[in-house]
């Protein structure tokens, strides 16, 4: 597909009829978790729907947000992804190396300044620069270069988009989020570790269809997909209600699918769309498959004490300080009482010695 | 550090400390403090029963004033249990105690506890109201009874709000809810709420000192 | 019997989503049969507990009509034993299910023939008459 050409064009000179465009699109906006009834819209907007330069460049990350990616069974994202959009840059993916990789992206930057969409996974190091470099570049200087002239930036996963585990305490790189460095740009944050794959590219959908950016939370993260908690659409939802709770991942309760909230499910604080996207094409998410939710497209998750921890049991701290001030406490009562005793004693004392 | 890993984090642990300190300190210092002097020959030495019958007797209205506190005295016990309800059989809170205290018990499906959550702020309110509006209760009011009421109200408004999604976002409601209750726990100590810890000791002590003087308690 | 088998999980928990579903289907049917619009419902919006999809399906059952169409990987148009609810999923070329929608409407606006595409088809048939 040339770049000049709208999609709508280039599917027609594909042969794809009007009837596969119709089910590109429903599934497109089933993708992007628009109503049913937006396909019509979709549909127009698509036909007339440039591709996009995409520049994604990976920081300090393990790679797991584009293995996520590879694995969506979205709709035909080879076509999204290959077709619909020019990916010019990504390192895992791209056949080119070295200074070809690099100048690849210096003339997609120049080509479409303003305009191509830069997609980030990985944290920034900021403490010491030389923790992750790229071809001699620290990803703080490639971050700034490259979002310089995007059009909007898509930070996928936790890391990029809130620092992540690189970020987790003590944080030995001073790794930061994309949107701690760049504060001039729109930027939707793609959380998750990893982000569900087609929440991903049903927000590659959303720019290239509609050429905006939706409509995000307060943490930067795209509404359709992150506007309800965990346990607000939890199959398991009911359980809760009725107080009926797995004690333990092998108990009657584990296996009758009860909630898993007293296991630490942190679905009640967690926005994600786990619940009903689900992943592997559907099949499953980790609370179908027995375990809690950890939290992961929350900010600082690692840092929220254990996963096990049920989210009521507080981080109070040790019953030992607990302890110290109960025995604290005891000790400064029984001390007043006894030197209120023992005032009261002398002053007794002194008033008897007057009266003699 | 976001407001809810704050309430759950260094709130909740100080908050705790400052409540068994000064539950302690309070406890420590009040039980030991100097009886008065017998001023005549005590009647009997040792009046546990008495003190122990007190805590059972006082338990309902006085005869002589049962017409006019009955109103008092039932809305006080019925708040009372609906307030325990809530706070003990609540499955979330039962995960806070199981980890304080190593322990937990059964609990009550959320149907229920909603609807005891909501009996005993619609009571406190009401006696609020009467506090507020009662020409006797009025004048015997001070500033420590409209805090008590106000950190036991708060957590019960808030709790309410956290278990709909009222209001904001879960996380907030919940960092709100935690918050109002640890507020209550610093105050617990120092206000009228230490009658938690109080009531049934002071009612012995009476009981047993009435008993000493021969007084019919 | 793979061991898997010997698990004792039960797979058929409850979401208390299904009956609600049946309903607003009911609801879109009885709008459509009295002439009003239809109505699309897409499965992937809906909580649903593992093997309630297939519950869906079962309660909803086969009817007279089953079309497929052949763009951009198969899609299958199943009309349930209710006249009128059809199963719509959609495949990618690789045969991986990108979309599932329950369509309550006379006939899926997918199987009617479009515009464009016999704007091309009489631009081709005329093609052939020229060659021939």
């Amino acid at each position: 597909m040339r770049k000049d050409q709208t999609l709508g064009a280039y599917l027609f000179s594909q042969g794809v009829s009007r009837r596969g465009f119709l089910k590109f699109c429903s599934a497109t906006a089933s993708l992007m978790a628009l109503p049913p009834t937006m396909v019509g819209r979709v549909a127009a907007a698509l036909e007339n729907a440039r591709r996009p330069s995409v520049i994604w460049l990976s920081f300090q990350e393990c790679t797991g947000c584009t293995e996520s990616l590879t694995r969506s069974h979205a709709p035909t994202v080879e076509s999204l992804i290959f077709d619909a959009i020019s990916l010019d840059y990504h390192h895992t993916l791209q056949a080119a190396a070295g200074h070809g990789a690099e100048a690849a992206r210096e003339a997609a930057m120049e080509e479409n300044a303003g305009e191509y969409l830069l997609v980030v996974d990985g944290s920034i190091p900021i403490g010491n620069p030389a923790y992750s470099t790229i071809a001699g570049i620290s990803n703080l200087d490639m971050l700034k270069e490259s979002a310089a002239n995007a059009a909007a930036i898509i930070a996928v996963g936790t890391c990029a988009a809130y620092g992540g585990i690189p970020h987790a305490n003590p944080n030995p790189t001073g790794a930061v989020s994309v949107s701690d460095i760049i504060k001039d740009k729109p930027i939707i944050n793609v959380s998750g570790c990893p982000p569900i794959p087609v929440v991903i590219t049903g927000v590659l959908a959303h720019f290239l269809t509609f050429g905006s950016i939706p409509e995000l939370d307060e943490l930067g993260r795209p509404k359709a997909f992150f506007g309800q908690s965990i346990h607000d659409r939890c199959y398991r939802r009911p359980f809760y209600e009725r107080g009926q709770f797995a004690k333990s991942f092998d108990d009657e309760g584990a296996r009758q699918g009860w909630c898993l909230y007293e296991l630490g499910c942190k679905g009640p604080t967690t926005y994600n769309a786990c619940a009903t996207l689900k992943w592997n094409e559907g099949t499953s998410f980790p609370i179908g498959s027995g375990h809690g939710c950890i939290g992961c497209s929350e900010p600082d998750f690692w840092d929220k004490g254990s996963f096990y921890r049920p989210i009521a049991a507080g981080l109070w701290g040790s019953r030992d300080a607990l302890l110290g001030a109960a025995a604290a406490g005891a000790a400064i009562g029984i001390g007043t009482a006894l030197a209120a005793r023992s005032k009261k004693k002398r002053a007794n004392a002194a008033k008897e010695t007057e009266s003699t | 550090m976001t407001l809810l890993d704050f309430a759950r984090g260094p709130a909740l642990q100080w908050s705790m400390i400052i409540l068994v300190a000064g539950v302690l300190w309070r406890l420590g210092g009040t039980i030991l403090i100097n009886a008065k002097k017998d001023l005549s020959k005590a009647r009997k030495e040792h009046a546990v029963a008495d003190g122990l019958k007190t805590i059972a007797t006082r338990s309902l209205p006085a005869h002589q004033f049962e017409k006019n506190i009955r109103f008092q005295h039932f809305s006080g016990y019925a708040w009372h249990i609906a307030l325990f309800v809530s706070v003990l059989f609540f499955a979330p809170h039962i995960l806070f105690f199981e980890s304080v205290l190593g322990f937990g018990w059964p609990s009550l499906p959320n149907s229920i506890i909603l609807i005891t959550a909501a009996i005993a702020l619609a009571i406190l309110f009401a006696l609020l109201i009467r506090r507020a509006t009662h020409p006797v209760q009025r004048i015997i009011s001070n500033a420590d009874d409209y805090i008590s009421i106000l950190v036991v109200i708060a957590p019960l408004i808030t709790g309410i709000l956290a278990f709909a999604h009222l209001g904001a976002r879960y996380e907030t409601l919940l960092a709100v809810h935690l918050l109002s209750v640890e507020a209550l726990f610093v105050w617990f100590p120092f206000g009228k709420l230490m009658h938690t810890a109080l009531t049934f000791p002071s009612r012995y002590q009476a009981g047993s000192s009435y008993g000493r003087k021969g007084v019919r308690a | 019997m793979s061991a898997l088998d010997t698990i004792s999980v039960r797979v058929e928990a409850s979401s208390g989503n299904v009956r609600p579903l049946l309903h607003e289907i009911r609801h879109a049917l009885q709008r459509v049969a009295d002439g009003g619009i239809g109505t699309t419902i897409d499965l992937g919006s809906l909580p649903l507990a593992p093997g309630e999809e297939k519950r869906i399906e079962e309660l909803l059952g086969s009817g007279e009509l089953r079309a497929e169409l052949d763009a951009l990987g198969p899609t299958v148009l199943q009309e349930t034993r209710y006249a009128g609810v059809w199963f719509v999923t959609h495949r990618n070329t690789e045969q991986e299910v990108v979309a599932r929608f329950i369509e309550v409407t006379r006939v899926p606006e997918l199987l009617l023939a479009q515009e464009v595409d016999m704007q091309r088809a009489v631009h081709e048939l005329e093609k052939q008459l020229e060659v021939n």
